[in-house]
This record gives structure tokens, sequence and C-alpha cells, in this order.
């Protein structure tokens, strides 16, 4: 039995035009006991920055407590808050400060960020367990379900997607291949992220 | 085997573990009192490795009770539950981590509202409507998606613990005999018997 | 003689003083007045600031993070409002203090510090800068203004010594013996925070010592509820809105006014 996958859940996050999404199922169990359909994964960091954390559920907790504090103290600080390739960087050297006795999760991020015309440009990454970090152009997915995600993405996701498109696109891709897995699904949540709003929905899913 | 339950309802929250005190096959014990009052409106039922359940039942009331004592009010369900979690992530990765799974029950006399917390001894938490640990929670939890309703009464509510109760007892081979059945609400903490 | 009880804050003098602490309290009361007014549903907060000067560089604080100069009024967590009187770099110290204090609370108990605590926090070292080795203690009286879901909204005072109280309203700084006589006649009990902005606005331009009122010489905080949410809004003004507020309150001068107008 892998830690990585004693809780289960998965999440994904894609870019689209001037926008990007990021979407985890709601599932928390005990190996294939279901215990929670209301598991939050995934955290909103800045206004603009949302991160996933699917994995071993006591490491998801802590590692969000942890970020919350280092980005708290970041932005109360520098007076500004965090670029999303900032934020990636601290994820990545935190998981790698515990190589030799890592936090079982598999973070994925999404945001926006500023250029200097004053516009925004997409930004997602993901990291292993200990922190190797992994600049996606298109999607990144992780957790239970990874296998799975990587398929239906790859057929479903194009460039340039507007954001209501994009919506469609994640959450169709997040739907059927949380369905194909056993340790995840039982209701989904979608973030898509834009210059001015985050629109958040939670989808209902099969509960089998 | 150990079975712990708990469910909410409208303004309660409702805690049951079983007496029974084991060692290997044999029965030490029929009495034993598995649900911690923690604070005036929180309740905790633990399980686990025997020696360190109450170890670490022990440390947890202690350091809830410091906190009330330093600051004059305790701390809400939600902190102490936070607060605990961590303790067990903590040990998790400590030279000899405690097995100890717990069920928080608690009710927020800021919000006025109940709160349930489903914590195992990893440090998972997850805020639910009903919980349970051991082997029952394989056939509570099932049963509970059925008959569970947030906004039953008190009444109500005990007559689905008793379900709960007695499917286990008709299910399980080592089903446990007796249970000790503790509410908490606004007037805070009492013991009812089913 | 008396000298020799001066250098030592750990020492009592024959009479029973410390003498490091009364002088630490006689230099915040030259420090620029900070005022503070608890009202029914939020609480107000208003600093003088002393230093200004045309060459001062104040680019960063135009339209920098949070809002507010970053001289006297500082936000210490998302539901509190620190304003400070006396030295600004030992300030500065307690600031940061204060600040890690209620992210280590939020760590540990994944909720906002309540105000209290975090005056307990910085009080306990206050406290023990009176007692151990040889240091100097903080020159700095805080006023906190803050909200946790225990006692709503509240406001605090915290001394050099180490001594905290809560109060309705109160003031710290140069005149506050004259401020606060006039709180006292002023305050109503279920006053709300539009009226608090303005009592504060008007006992402040009676104890400052400038004549003029504006943003240069004035820092200004608010912390309410947000109305969707319920959750504790801290708005620490900027230099812009501090005018438009005076303005609004009738208390700007009138060559400014024109000056305004003209700009």
């Amino acid at each position: 039995m892998s830690l990585m996958e004693y809780n289960g859940g998965s999440v994904v996050a894609m870019v689209g035009k001037d926008c990007v999404a990021i979407a985890s199922d709601l599932r928390l169990g005990n190996q294939a006991l279901g215990i929670s359909s209301n598991f939050q994964k995934i955290f909103p960091i800045t206004d603009r920055i949302y991160l996933g954390l699917p994995g071993l559920a006591t490491d998801v907790t802590t590692l969000r407590e942890r970020f919350r504090f280092r980005v708290n103290m970041y932005t109360i600080k520098e007076e500004r808050e965090i670029e999303p390739e900032t934020f990636a960087h601290l994820v990545s050297s935190t998981l790698y400060e515990h190589r030799f006795g890592p936090y079982f999760v598999e973070p994925v991020m999404a945001g926006l960020s500023k250029t200097p015309s004053g516009s925004v440009k997409p930004f997602i990454a993901a990291t292993d367990l200990i922190g190797c970090l992994n600049f996606a152009k298109d999607f990144v997915v992780a957790g239970t379900a990874s296998a799975k995600l990587y398929g239906v993405a790859e057929g479903l996701w194009e460039p340039d997607l507007e954001a209501e498109d994009l919506f469609e696109t994640i959450s169709q891709t997040l739907l059927n291949a949380v369905d194909r897995d056993a340790y995840s699904g039982w209701g989904c949540v979608v973030h898509v992220i834009t210059k001015d709003k985050v629109v958040t929905r939670t989808l209902k899913g099969r509960m089998d | 085997m150990e079975t712990s339950f708990a469910i909410t309802g409208k303004g309660y929250v409702i805690v049951a573990a079983d007496t029974t005190s084991a060692r290997s096959i044999v029965k030490m014990k029929i009495d034993e009192d598995k649900i911690k009052t923690l604070s005036p409106h929180l309740l905790m039922a633990y399980s686990g490795e025997p020696g360190d359940t109450i170890q670490f039942a022990e440390y947890v009331e202690r350091n809830i009770r410091l906190y009330q004592i330093r600051n004059l009010y305790p701390l809400r369900p939600s902190a102490a539950a936070s607060w605990i979690r961590r303790a067990l992530a903590e040990s998790l990765r400590s030279r000899k981590p405690y097995s100890v799974n717990l069920l928080l029950g608690g009710y927020d006399t800021a919000s006025h509202d109940p709160h349930l917390y489903w914590i195992d001894y990893l440090g998972t938490m997850t805020a639910v409507p009903f919980a349970a640990h051991g082997y029952g929670s394989y056939f509570a939890l099932s049963l509970l998606d059925r008959y569970h309703n947030p906004e039953a009464t008190l009444e109500e509510g005990l007559a689905t613990l008793k379900r709960c109760i007695d499917e286990v007892a008709k299910r399980l081979v080592v089903s446990p005999g007796k249970y000790k059945v503790k509410v908490v609400d606004q007037d805070g903490i009492r013991e009812v018997e089913l | 003689m008396a000298r020799r009880y001066d250098s030592r804050t750990t020492i009592f003098s024959p009479e029973g003083r410390l003498y490091q602490i009364e002088y630490a309290m006689e230099a915040i009361s030259h420090a620029g007045t900070v005022l503070g007014v608890l009202a029914k549903d939020g609480v107000v907060l208003a600093a003088e600031k002393k230093v200004t000067g045309k060459l001062l560089d104040l680019s960063s604080a135009k339209d920098g993070g949070y809002g507010g100069s970053g001289e006297k009024i500082y936000l210490l967590n998302s539901n509190v409002i620190g304003g400070v009187a006396g030295l600004t770099a030992d300030a500065n110290s307690l600031i940061n203090f204060a600040r890690t204090a209620a992210q280590r609370h939020l760590l540990t108990y994944n909720e906002d510090i309540p105000v209290e605590l975090l005056a307990q926090r910085l009080c306990d070292m206050k406290q023990g800068y009176t007692q151990f080795g040889g240091l100097r203690p903080f020159g700095v009286s805080l006023l906190y203004a803050g909200y946790d879901p225990h006692y709503h909204f509240q406001l605090y005072h915290s001394d050099p010594s180490g001594n905290y109280s809560g109060w309705k309203a109160t003031c710290i700084g140069a005149n506050n013996g004259t401020a606060q006589s006039l709180l006292k006649q002023e305050y109503k009990d279920d006053i709300e925070v539009k009226d608090a902005i303005g009592l504060v606005l008007r006992t402040m331009s009676k104890t400052m010592d400038s004549t003029t009122l504006g943003s240069e010489k004035l820092e200004f905080a608010v912390l309410t509820l947000d109305e969707v949410t319920k959750q504790p809004k801290a708005k620490i003004y900027k230099p812009a809105e501090i005018n438009a507020l005076l303005l609004a309150e009738g208390l700007m001068k009138k060559d400014e006014d024109t000056e305004m107008k003209a700009a």
C-alpha cells in the first residue's frame, strides 16, 4: 500500500486564453472506505493563485497551514502579494527540505502572473513529492486518477480556450477521469481564475 | 472490537463509544469511559492502541484546560480540533507515534452551532455531519448515509444512533456489548441512557 | 545619588520606582498622538505623524501594499490594527513580533488570534525587558483595534512596563490628557462607526500641535465587519482617502481646499 493512495483524491490544472482553471474531487477516504464527501484539497493562496494538494490527507492539512503562514508573512513584510513563479519555488524548496522523509503530496498550482505591460499571463505548475518543478504550457495533473486525467485531458484540451470553454473542458476532464478511479470522486470543485474575478463552482458527481 | 460513533443534529452532537477494555481476546473491563470532557462544550471519543489512548487523551485534556485557565475562555471546537490534529501529525513523524483515533464533538458558543471532527492517528482531520471509528464504521456509515438528518431533534438523533448500535450488534462478529452515550449542546455536556 | 538607580531597568530606587520605565513613558508622551475609539459596529484609529519634510520620499507609501504610510498605523493581523507611539525603531521590532505571534496562533489553532491574547503576547515580552539583564525597555505604547468572535470589537492599550487595559476610547502620545478628557465628554456608549470617525477626527484636530489637518500629518484606519462575509475588514486609509475624508467631515483648512482644487 502506498501512502500516496491511502486517502485518494486528484487535482488538475489547465491553461486558457488569459485565464487558468484548477479543479479537484472532494473525496476523503480510508483506503476503500469513504469518510467525507467535502474534503477540500484546493486552497486560495492569494486572490490570483490557487494551490491543489492531492495526497496523504494529514500532509495536505499540514502543508496548507504552513504555506498560509509563509505567504502571510511574505505579504505583510513585502507589502505586496506573492507572484505565482515565486510561490512555485516556495513550494518546491519547502518540499525539498524534507528530501529524506517527504510530505506525501504532489502539489499543483494555477495562477495569473503580472506582465510589465500590465496584462496577465497564465501560469500553471506541478511538483513531485520532493519538489521537482514541472512548468507545463497546457495542463498538469496529479493524484490517484492522474493516469486517467492525462488521457482525457490529452483528448479534450486545446489552446486559447475562453474562460467558459475552459470551465467546460476541465470539468468534463475531471468528472470522466475520476469515474474510472475508485479512490477519487464524490463531487468536484472547479476554480476558473480570470483577470478580474475567480469563479468557483461545485459539481455533482457519481456517489459510488 | 472498539467502535465509536458521533452524529450531529439540530444544535447538538451525540458521541457514543463502547465500554469494553480488552487485552488480546480477553475482556478486562466492561465499563470503561472512552469519552473525555475537554471543556464545557467539547467531547472527545478516543480509541486505538491501549496505553497510547489514555496517555494522549490526558495530554490533550490538560493542555486544553491550561489554555482555558490562561485565557479565561475555552478554545472553540475548531481551534481545539486543529491543535489536536497538529499534535497527532507531529507525533506521526516522531520516534514513537501515538496510535490514537478520535471523534471530536463540540458546540461553539461564539457562533452557536454544533461541530464534529473525524481525526485519525495520522493527523487526518475532516469536519463531517456524522462519523465512526473501528469495525463498526463499516456498518454505521452506510446506515447513516440513509438515515442521518442534520435537522433532527435529539430524540430522533438518539433513535438513529440506536439503529447503528443495533446493526453492529446484529452483523459484527466481535460486536461490543455496552456503549456510553454523551450529548453536547448549548447547555453543555450530559450523559444519556439509551 | 538618584542616578545610581537610573542606569539599570532592573533595579528599584529607594522609593520603589523603576526610573527607566518612567523615562520611557515620558518619551512616549512627546511622541505623535494616537487615538482610538471603540464603536458598536467597529473600531476607529487615528495617528499624528510628527516628522515630515518636503524631501522625505513617500512614493512607496502612496501606492504601497495595504495602505497607510507605514509610520504609525500597521496591520498586525487580518483582525487587528495597531497604532504606535514612541521610538519608531523599537516599534518596528514589536510590530514584527506581533505579526509573527499572530501567524503562529493561526498556524496552531487555525483561527485568527483573539485580540486580548495578542496584546498579552506583546506585554509578556515588554515585561521581560523591565526585569531581565540590564537592557532598555521598549520605548513604545500601542493601541490595538481588533475583532474576535469571543468579545467582538475591542480596543486595548499597552505601555512599556507590560501593562495592558481595554478601553472604549483612549489616546496615547502628546497631549493625551487633553484628548482623553475631550473623549470622556463626547463618548456615547452606543456610538456607531460613522459617528466615531467624526469624533476621532474632531478630537485629533483639537489636540494636534499643527494648525492644519491633512494626509501629510495624519494616519487613519477603521476596522469593521464585511457585510457579506461577516469577517473583520481592516481599512488603513491611503493619503488621498484621508484628504477626501477630512474634506467630507469639513475639517480641512480653507486654503488647503483651494489647493486641492487647483491640483
